[in-house]
């Protein structure tokens, strides 16, 4: 048997709101996700996928149950091995970039390698990230001279910089234009193609239809799991091909 | 994460708030300035001060006469009586040659002068032959009475150079008379009223160098006589002095004559408890170091001051560390998201901080140099030396550093101390 990616078992969260709410935000998920799988998460407000999201990214650690991320089961961690984890093991892609506006294109992708990995030929392996997502003639440009498309194309980049174990997407089209979108899409599945593992949160059915695995979450638990028989391409939605233009 | 990396970055976000950054470091580039300044002033002072001690002669060890004490009870009323001129004489003949040399005192009080038509008020001091070697101040023309003026109660003097100006003008008073009365109820003593009226011609030996002033006191007014002269002709108090000054071969020498002189004069004032001497002995070291224990306060005093701007500027730092720490939220969420670790974190911003006061010392030494330097050239001060040592630049920059640190921990803190998810929703 293949080895997961991401093993959940009976992953509870509870957030306490004041003093006397308490919202049970995930109550007891298992989720299993292999290597070069292309699942989306998807649910209505409230229905504990942000939540999810932040757990599996190690932004934040679960009540109960058991994680185990890349082999390694992260459940008691203290913050600084979570934030080891996070700079080895988990890419993330934020809905409104999340770039540092005081930082060039090249800068912002080396980001991961500040805080660890291979520091040689940083670089140079900034360069080659942001030639995958096709921006390499972009590499000196600040977020704020890149359009929404060309930006959330940096953070990609900047996700792939530590080669992590999966890429974890929160929403990434919902900023953008739906040629944008369907540029950005198009970027993951070719990563997904060449092997990535690439989670995404979306609330958007089309977004979710290039995806090979829709996850639905109700009240803090997966009320669907099932394989996409045929995802879209959404290479195919472009007439033009991808990084020509922004 | 490299100290290199935090450097680059904290540099980075200098160089972007630029007129915050500025108006930031000119809190600390005022209190390491003031440091500086203030400091300089007061080495300065000290250093103005000892030169004025050591103006009034070098190495010396100064008898005076004091009342005796009787059972812990020390008599009041004038100076007491104690001192003549054959302590001194026994002094110069016991100590020999491990004394440069020693003369007596006698003051004999203010004068009125006359001499080419000029009339003058001054001092007039009777002293002994020695008294250029052991003051370091010898004449500029002439010469000095000898131990021959003295044998005979010569009516002979050497004047001070603004005496002689006041006086004489422009002509050589070397070899002319000038005239002596006692100012009006002035110099005191018994048969004064005899003196006053009688007219008493001195012949003008030579002028002394000039000196300037020490304490106030102008030193280049007055005139000297031999000691012999001054108790027979002017006071009429003989054999008696009001000091006598030994001076020493060095500095190192200065403690061992001291207690020579003290043995000697014990001996023949035939006073068995040195605690109820009729005399006092100091030496210069000891006026030095309680002089310099007053300008190190006044140093330490000026100091402080600087030191309180110094801080209000730390006080600043903070503030603004924390406005950052606050408005940079969401960079240190995505920082976090990335891999950073609390220690990444707190590095950055303390090296932020850091590089603030640092860079604020350092400009705050040049403007202080900058101020020593035209407080040199307010005439008032022009004789006041100024002193930067490199113990107060070193400590300057120690303490804006360390106020980097001091003040730049907390809000430093609080940016390590942010949980990623809520950093990364703050808008």
């Amino acid at each position: 048997m293949i080895q997961s990616v991401v093993q959940l078992r009976g992953i509870t969260k509870t957030y306490r709101i004041g003093r006397e709410i308490t919202v049970n935000a995930l109550r007891g998920v298992d989720l299993d996700v292999r290597p070069a799988e292309f699942l989306a998460i998807m649910g209505p407000s409230g229905s504990g996928k942000s939540t999810l999201m932040n757990v599996l990214g190690c932004l934040d650690v679960a009540d109960g149950g058991t994680y185990v991320l890349a082999g390694e089961n992260v459940n008691k961690l203290s913050d600084d091995k979570l934030a080891s984890i996070r700079n080895k093991h988990v890419g993330f892609v934020f809905q409104t970039y999340n770039l540092l506006s005081r930082l060039n294109a090249i800068e912002n992708v080396e980001l991961p390698l500040i805080y660890g990995g291979d520091r040689r030929a940083r670089r140079e392996r900034a360069l080659a990230a942001l030639e995958q997502v096709g921006l390499g003639d972009r590499i000196h440009h600040r977020p704020s001279e890149l359009s929404g498309g060309q930006q959330q194309r940096v953070a990609i980049a900047r996700a792939l910089l530590n080669d992590p174990s999966m890429i974890l997407a929160d929403e990434p089209t919902g900023n953008l234009d739906s040629r944008s979108s369907a540029e950005i899409l198009a970027i993951f599945q070719r990563l997904n193609d060449i092997g990535k593992t690439v989670v995404m949160v979306t609330h958007e059915p089309d977004v979710a239809a290039h995806c090979k695995r829709v996850v639905r979450m109700r009240d803090g638990l997966i009320a669907h799991d099932e394989l996409v028989p045929n995802p879209r391409r959404a290479e195919d939605e472009l007439t033009v091909g991808i990084g020509a233009s922004g | 994460m490299k100290l290199y990396d935090s450097f680059r970055s904290a540099l980075q976000s200098l160089v972007v708030n630029k007129l915050r950054s500025a108006l930031t470091m000119l809190g600390v580039i005022i209190g390491v300035a003031a440091v500086i300044a203030m400091v300089s002033v007061g080495n300065g002072a000290s250093q103005s001060v000892q030169n004025t001690i050591l103006n009034l002669g070098s190495n010396l060890v100064t008898v005076t006469p004091q009342n005796a004490t009787d059972q812990g009870l020390r008599g009041a009323g004038a100076q007491a009586q104690s001192l003549t001129v054959d302590d001194m004489r026994s002094i110069q003949e016991q100590l020999g040659d491990t004394i440069i040399a020693a003369e007596a005192e006698q003051q004999a009080g203010r004068w009125q002068v006359t001499a080419a038509g000029q009339n003058w008020n001054t001092t007039v001091s009777g002293v002994t032959e020695d008294y250029p070697i052991v003051r370091d101040w010898g004449v500029d023309s002439g010469e000095f009475f000898s131990t021959s003026d003295l044998n005979v109660n010569a009516q002979v003097a050497v004047l001070g150079s603004t005496t002689a100006v006041n006086l004489f003008g422009d002509v050589d008073p070397v070899g002319q008379t000038i005239q002596l009365r006692q100012a009006f109820g002035g110099g005191g003593g018994q048969g004064a009223a005899a003196q006053r009226a009688r007219i008493l011609n001195f012949r003008v030996l030579g002028v002394l160098g000039v000196k300037g002033s020490t304490f106030g006191q102008i030193r280049d007014d007055q005139i000297l006589v031999p000691l012999t002269t001054a108790q027979h002709v002017l006071t009429g108090q003989l054999n008696r002095v009001n000091q006598i000054v030994i001076k020493a071969t060095s500095s190192e020498t200065m403690d061992i004559t001291t207690s020579d002189v003290n043995n000697i004069l014990l001996q023949r004032h035939d006073i068995a408890d040195p605690a109820s001497a009729d005399f006092a002995v100091t030496n210069q070291n000891d006026t030095l170091a309680a002089l310099s224990s007053v300008t190190g306060t006044f140093t330490l005093l000026l100091g402080a001051i600087g030191g309180i701007s110094l801080l209000v500027g730390g006080i600043g730092i903070m503030n603004i560390m924390l406005v950052s720490v606050n408005e940079r939220t969401r960079e240190i969420g995505i920082r976090k998201a990335v891999g950073a670790r609390r220690a990444d974190i707190l590095n950055q911003f303390l090296i932020e901080a850091v590089a603030l006061t640092g860079l604020g010392g350092v400009i705050g030494i040049l403007l202080g140099w900058a101020i020593t330097e035209v407080v040199h050239r307010i005439p008032q001060a022009a004789s006041l030396p100024l002193l930067i040592t490199s113990g107060t630049v070193i400590i300057a920059v120690g303490v804006s550093v360390a106020i980097g640190v001091v003040f730049g921990l907390y809000p430093a803190m609080r940016a390590a101390r942010l949980h990623p998810i809520q950093a990364l929703r703050y808008e």
